[in-house]
C-alpha cells in the first residue's frame, strides 16, 4: 500500500490534537478579580473596561456594538500576539481568555477585520496575586464606599423631582433640573458601568437604537426638552426611568469595589471627559457638558482621595503630582464658571476646549500611575 | 446582520468545499459505499466541535480554553487537511490517467480508498473551524437569551446553509461534467483549495507564536478586496485569499501550489489541460526558488475561462 506513506504523517498530525486534547481539565480559575473585562466595541471605538490589570489568567469580554465584523486582539511589544478572538459578529459578545505576565500590552479592536486596529495601552503589573489587603487599602474601599452612598442618595432625590417636573410638563423646572441630577450620576459613573445594560438604559444616546435597545433614560428626554420643548408624551419614559435609577442605587450601594478597581475608575472618569464631554457628544441637545465635566473630575477626584492614605506610603511623590495636576485642571475649568453652573459647551472656543482637553491629559497621566502603585 | 451572514457563509464554505468535492469524487468513481464514512467523519467533527465548544462557553475547562490553544489546534489540523487532500489529488491524478489509458475497468480497483482516510479527511475539513463556528454560535445564542431577537443566530444559520447549498451546487455541476475532464478540473480546485488551507494554517501558527514574521505584510488590498464584501467572504471561504497575507503565508501558498500544479499536470491526460484559474489576490508572485521543478509545462492546447469557482447560483 503506497497509501499508508501519506497516511501516516496525517495520523501524526491527529495524534498531535487528540494530545492537545489530552490536557488541560478543571482549575485555573480567572485571576481576574470581579469577572471578566469588559470592551466596548464599535465601529469607530473601542473602549477596555481596565486598563491596568494584575497578571495572570486575564478574561475579556468584547461586545461588539458596531455595524461591522469585529476582532480583538491583545499584542505584546512588536505586535506579537497574545491573544486574539475573531469573528465578532455585530450584536455579539466572544469572550478571550489570555495569560498575560507583567509588562505593558496593547489592546486592539479591528471593526472591519483590516488594518492595525483601534489600538489602546494596557498595562499588567505585579504578580499573579492578588493586591495585599493592608490596612490602608482596605480603609480606602470602605471609604470610597461611603462617598458612593452619599451620592446615590443624592441621585435618587434629584431623579425624582427631575421626574417629577417632566411628567408635570414643566420645561423650565425639568431644564433646570436635568445637569443637576446628572451630576451625581456623573461622580460615580464607573461604578454605575459596572452594572451591564442599566448603564444604557439610564445613560445610553440615541445610538443605542443601533444595538436593538430602546432610546430611553436621562438623554431621551434631553432630547424632547431642547429639541420640541414638548415633554407631554414623556411620562412612562420618565417613571422607566426612575425605575433604572433605583435599580442601579440598590446595587451600587451594595457594590464594594476593590482598590484596583477604584484606580482604574478615577482614570475611566477622565477618559469620559476626554471621549464625550471635551468633544461635546455627551450633552448633545442641552450643551450642559461641562456640569458632566465638572462631576466626572469630583469623582475621580473622590476615588483618588479613597485611596490617598495608602500612596502617601506607597508613593509620595505620585500624590504631589496628582494633587498639582488636580489643582490645574480646576483652574482651567473654574475660568467656564457662570452663575451656580457652568456655560455651555457652544459658548467655549477652540482654544478653551484644547487648553480643558490638554489639562485632562496631563492630569490622566499621573492618574494612570495608581493602579501600579496600589498593585504594588 | 448580514456581516454576520457572511461570517456563516465563510466558515460554512471552508469545510463544505472539500467534502462536496470528496463525495462527488466517490460517486463518480463508484465508491457510494464509502459515503457513510464520509458522514461519519463530518458528524463526528460536529458532534465534536459542539461539544467542546459548550465546555468552553459554560464549563470552567481549560482545555483549548486560551485563544492561544485554539489558533494551534486549527493550524495543526489545518496542516493535516492539507496533507490528506493532497493524497486525494493525487489519487485524482491516477484516476484522470487511468482514465486516459482507457482502462475504465481498472479504474474503481486504481482507487481502492481507505475508509479510515475517507472519514478522516471530511474529519478534518469540519473540525479545523468547526470548533471556531461552534463558538460564534454560542455567543449568538447567548445574544438572543439576552432579548437582541434571533437575527445574528438566523444570520448565521442562514450562511451555513448558503454553503451547504453551493457546494451542493458545484457538487451537481461535477457530476454533469465528463469524467476526465472532472478529475482535471477538481484536482485543479482542489490544490487551489488546499494551497488555502495551508496558507492558513500557516497564520494560525504565526498567530500561535510558532512561526514568526506575522506583521510581515506581503502586501494589503484591503482598500479593493475589503474582507467585509460578500467576495471577500467568498474568497476567503473558499481559497483563503485574504487581503493581506504575511510573506511567509504567500510563500507557503506559492510553494505548495505551483510544484503540486506542475506536478498534477504534467503528462496529461488526453482532454484539454485546464489553465490555472486566476486568483486575483496571489497575483504577485515573487520569485519562489528551490520550488519550481526544472520541466515546464506545454501551453494549454485550448485555454478556457476558468470556471473552478462555482458561482453562487443559489
Amino acid at each position: 500500500m503506497r497509501t499508508t506513506r501519506f497516511v501516516a504523517p496525517a495520523a501524526a498530525g491527529l495524534l498531535a490534537v487528540a494530545g492537545l486534547a489530552g490536557c488541560g481539565g478543571d482549575g485555573d480559575a480567572d485571576a481576574t478579580a470581579g469577572g471578566p473585562i469588559a470592551v466596548k466595541a464599535t465601529d469607530s471605538a473601542c473602549e477596555v473596561g481596565s486598563t491596568a490589570i494584575d497578571a495572570g489568567q486575564v478574561t475579556f469580554k468584547v461586545t461588539n456594538s458596531g455595524s461591522k465584523v469585529n476582532e480583538f486582539y491583545v499584542y505584546a511589544a512588536g505586535d506579537r500576539v497574545m491573544g486574539e478572538v475573531e469573528n465578532i459578529a455585530p450584536g455579539l459578545s466572544r469572550e478571550l481568555r489570555v495569560e498575560l505576565p507583567a509588562g505593558t500590552y496593547e489592546t486592539a479592536c479591528k471593526p472591519g477585520m483590516s488594518g492595525r486596529g483601534i489600538r489602546g495601552a494596557l498595562k499588567v503589573s505585579g504578580t499573579a496575586a492578588s493586591v495585599a489587603p493592608d490596612a490602608a487599602l482596605t480603609e480606602a474601599t470602605a471609604s470610597y464606599q461611603r462617598y458612593v452612598r452619599s451620592q446615590t442618595a443624592a441621585l435618587l432625590t434629584k431623579t425624582e423631582e427631575f421626574v417629577a417636573a417632566v411628567k408635570a410638563n414643566d420645561v423650565a423646572k425639568a431644564k433646570a433640573l436635568y445637569p443637576v441630577a446628572r451630576t451625581y450620576w456623573e461622580r460615580i459613573e464607573p461604578v454605575a458601568e459596572s452594572f451591564g445594560d442599566l448603564d444604557p438604559k439610564i445613560d445610553g444616546r440615541e445610538e443605542v437604537v443601533e444595538e436593538g435597545m430602546e432610546f430611553t433614560g436621562f438623554h431621551r428626554i434631553e432630547k424632547d426638552l431642547w429639541t420640541t420643548g414638548d415633554v407631554s408624551k414623556d411620562g412612562p419614559i420618565a417613571d422607566r426611568l426612575l425605575v433604572d435609577v433605583k435599580a442601579i442605587v440598590a446595587k451600587a450601594d451594595a457594590e464594594k469595589l476593590t482598590p484596583l478597581q477604584l484606580a482604574n475608575g478615577a482614570k475611566a472618569l477622565l477618559d469620559e471627559v476626554a471621549s464625550g464631554k471635551i468633544t461635546g457628544e455627551e450633552e448633545r441637545y442641552s450643551h450642559t457638558d461641562l456640569w458632566d465635566f465638572n462631576a466626572n473630575l469630583e469623582g475621580s477626584k473622590a476615588a483618588v482621595a479613597a485611596l490617598r492614605p495608602a500612596l502617601e506610603q506607597r508613593a509620595p511623590d505620585l500624590v504631589k503630582q496628582l494633587d498639582s495636576e488636580f489643582a490645574n485642571v480646576e483652574v482651567a475649568l473654574g475660568k467656564h464658571r457662570a452663575g451656580d453652573g457652568w456655560k455651555l459647551h457652544t459658548q467655549l472656543s477652540k482654544t478653551d476646549l484644547k487648553e480643558l482637553s490638554d489639562s485632562i491629559n496631563a492630569l490622566a497621566e499621573p492618574v494612570s500611575k495608581i493602579a501600579a502603585a496600589v498593585a504594588r | 446582520m448580514f456581516a454576520t451572514y457572511l461570517i456563516g457563509l465563510r466558515e460554512g464554505l471552508e469545510a463544505t468545499l472539500v467534502v462536496s468535492i470528496l463525495v462527488a469524487f466517490l460517486v463518480k468513481s463508484q465508491r457510494r459505499d464509502r459515503l457513510p464514512q464520509v458522514w461519519a467523519g463530518v458528524g463526528l467533527a460536529v458532534v465534536l466541535s459542539v461539544v467542546f465548544g459548550s465546555l468552553i462557553q459554560y464549563t470552567s475547562t481549560s482545555l483549548l480554553r486560551t485563544s492561544e490553544s485554539r489558533e494551534f489546534f486549527e493550524a495543526v489540523t489545518s496542516v493535516a487537511a492539507v496533507v490528506f487532500v493532497t493524497w486525494m489529488i493525487f489519487w485524482m491524478r491516477k484516476a484522470a490517467r487511468s482514465i486516459a489509458g482507457e482502462l475504465r475497468g481498472k479504474l474503481t480497483e486504481a482507487l481502492a480508498v481507505g475508509s479510515l482516510a475517507v472519514a478522516g479527511m471530511a474529519f478534518l475539513a469540519v473540525v479545523r473551524e468547526g470548533l471556531e463556528t461552534a463558538l460564534i454560535f454560542y455567543a449568538a445564542a447567548e445574544s438572543v437569551a439576552g432579548g437582541t431577537g434571533a437575527g445574528s443566530l438566523l444570520a448565521l444559520i442562514g450562511g451555513i446553509v448558503t454553503a451547504v447549498v453551493i457546494g451542493f451546487g458545484l457538487y451537481r455541476s461535477a457530476l454533469k461534467i465528463n469524467l476526465s475532464r472532472f478529475f482535471t478540473w477538481t484536482g485543479a480546485l482542489l490544490i487551489l483549495v488546499a494551497a488555502g488551507i495551508l496558507k492558513y494554517g500557516v497564520h494560525d501558527f504565526q498567530e500561535a507564536g510558532v512561526l514568526p514574521g506575522l506583521n510581515n505584510q506581503a502586501f494589503d488590498i484591503s482598500a479593493t478586496l475589503d474582507p467585509n464584501a460578500w467576495y471577500g467572504a467568498l474568497l476567503a471561504g473558499m481559497f483563503n485569499i485574504t487581503a493581506a497575507p504575511t510573506v511567509l503565508e504567500l510563500i507557503a501558498w506559492v510553494a505548495y501550489a505551483v510544484p503540486v500544479l506542475v506536478l498534477f499536470l504534467r503528462k496529461p491526460a488526453q482532454p484539454a489541460k485546464p489553465a490555472t484559474p486566476a486568483t486575483p489576490a496571489e497575483s504577485v508572485r515573487p520569485a519562489a526558488e528551490s520550488t519550481a521543478p526544472a520541466e515546464s509545462t506545454a501551453p494549454a492546447e485550448r485555454p478556457q475561462p476558468a470556471a473552478a469557482a462555482p458561482s453562487p447560483r443559489a
